[in-house]
């Protein structure tokens, strides 16, 4: 079987993907054929990629970032936004402008508001076994599997506050304690059988909103956001 | 393999099958149905298959609790019916760590068995233990009590006190409320109300994340449906059989029955959908 050609770029991450894609890359080389830039290729060789996988947030301030995501679209027929950040903006969100080291940088948006995105996959960082399964999944054609990734590639914000808003506040909460385990900050805590944030520690992954049973159920029957 | 569409209401189903405990202990405690449920995970921990099986435990009135059961006798006091849901995630994964089990199968309802068949396919978080899950087993379900607002409902109508209540079953169409050695039936239409809300708005009436689901129908009284839904699970139903643990017949003409309980749940989400969302 012919290797899946992917091209990785990163365009301002904190280097938490990429480096969860690095460690998964020994059990996902039989497949998938990676341009990647720390591992001394020419990144970009090629005019058309299966796959282009993005990690980081697009700052709306750099308009040659916002050209080169552009460019990239047209590289491929299959873009992947790794990560929290380039699926729904998470940590870069607080970014207000007038903060060091970029002052000048002053607002960063999820890679969805620039371009059309094929598969988000949130989390901060996503582990290596998950980019192994997805790229599992991928191969395998398995579109039931991969239905949700492609739901949120449609979504540009989901955090804590949306599950709040959502499925606490509307009543829709079953009290599973789902969120409470998924949330990499410990910034979900059940009171009284509900979900309860801590504002200052959410970091808008959207973890919590993803591993919701309701709201993910909801989002793969067609619910929308 | 039998003839459904992977996307239909059911899920992917490898086979029907029913199925009831040889072990006349089993049988005997049984509180569902057949005690299928009981003597798969009796064969799946005495045979080594796993090394712990995390399910609820209901402790008093309608309250639950995680519990890791490692033999036969622990999941006895375990077995029956849940009828409020217990925010085991949390609790189950510090069970899990500290007990340090590496095979571990689940009990759970389908909202829970989502959770975790999510978190085994894409383990999103470092701290996520998918790999340590080898089976879940999802109960069939058409929701769970908000049981403070049930109890208080029960105290104030019929003045029923949660400790009093020893065992609920659901019947046909009511439910029988066993408490100081007399019986209470209540008419569904009647505790529908005091459903969780998210529960009148969940689809899955089976569990279709699960690798195997397990419930009962109405015409085969004392059997216990159980689909598998993966050749991992077909495989360990078979060979319980083949141990002795299971009694098993072919069940695929209880599907209908089976798909006609999933529609009204599907049904009752909709209509819940339209005036909640």
């Amino acid at each position: 079987m012919e290797k899946l050609k992917v091209l990785h770029v990163d365009i301002g991450s904190c280097e938490g993907c990429n480096v969860s894609i690095l460690r998964a890359l020994p059990k996902i080389q039989e497949f998938v054929d990676l341009d990647m830039k720390y591992l001394a290729k020419k990144t970009c060789a090629r005019d058309k990629y299966d796959m282009v996988i993005i990690t980081g947030g697009v700052c709306m301030n750099e308009p040659h970032i916002i050209e080169k995501v552009k460019s990239l679209r047209e590289k491929t027929s299959t873009i992947v936004a790794f990560g929290s950040c380039a699926t729904f903006g998470g940590i870069l969100r607080f970014c207000r402008g007038g903060q060091e080291p970029r002052p000048d940088h002053r607002n960063f948006q999820p890679i969805n508001s620039v371009v059309k995105v094929d598969y988000s996959i949130p989390g901060c960082p996503p582990t290596p076994q998950m980019v192994q399964s997805f790229f599992k999944f991928f191969v395998a054609g398995d579109k039931k599997r991969l239905k949700l990734f492609k739901v949120y590639a449609d979504i540009k914000k989901l955090s804590g506050f949306d599950l709040i808003d959502d499925i606490v506040l509307t009543g829709l909460c079953i009290g599973c304690g789902a969120c409470e385990l998924s949330c990499p900050t410990q910034a979900i805590e059940m009171i009284d059988r509900r979900p309860n944030l801590i504002a200052e520690k959410c970091i808008r992954c959207g973890t919590c909103y993803v591993r919701c049973p309701r709201a993910s159920q909801m989002l793969s029957m067609g619910g929308r956001k | 393999m039998i003839g459904l569409a992977s996307d239909n209401l059911l899920g992917t189903v490898f086979g029907v099958y029913l199925a009831r405990a040889k072990d006349e202990e089993i049988r005997r405690r049984k509180v569902a149905s057949g005690g299928a449920v009981t003597a798969l995970l009796t064969y799946a921990l005495e045979k080594g298959i796993v090394d712990g099986v995390v399910a609820a435990k209901r402790t008093k009135g309608l309250e639950g609790q995680a519990v890791v059961a490692h033999n036969k006798k622990e999941l006895l006091e375990a077995a029956g019916n849940k009828w409020s849901i217990v925010p085991f995630a949390t609790r189950m994964k510090a069970k899990i760590e500290e007990e340090n089990l590496k095979k571990v199968a689940l009990v759970c309802l389908p909202c829970q068995a989502q959770f975790f068949a999510q978190m085994r396919d894409f383990p999103l978080l470092e701290s996520d233990f998918g790999e340590r899950i080898k089976y879940i087993v999802s109960l069939f379900c058409m929701g769970t009590f908000a049981f403070n607002a049930f109890l208080n409902y029960l105290r104030m109508k019929y003045n029923i006190k949660a400790e009093q209540i020893r065992d609920i079953h659901l019947k046909k169409d009511f439910l029988e409320i066993v408490y100081n050695g007399t019986k209470l039936d209540l008419p569904i239409e009647e505790v529908y109300s005091y459903l969780q809300t998210g529960c009148l708005v969940c689809t899955d009436y089976t569990g279709i994340w699960s690798d195997i689901s397990a419930g009962f129908v109405e015409s085969e009284p004392g059997w216990t449906v159980l689909m598998a839904r993966n050749p991992k699970a077909e495989e360990l139903i078979k060979s319980a059989e083949k141990e002795g643990y299971l009694e098993l017949k072919e069940g695929s003409h209880v599907v209908g029955e089976i798909l006609k309980k999933a529609r009204e749940k599907l049904a009752r989400a909709q209509q819940n959908m339209s005036y909640l969302l």
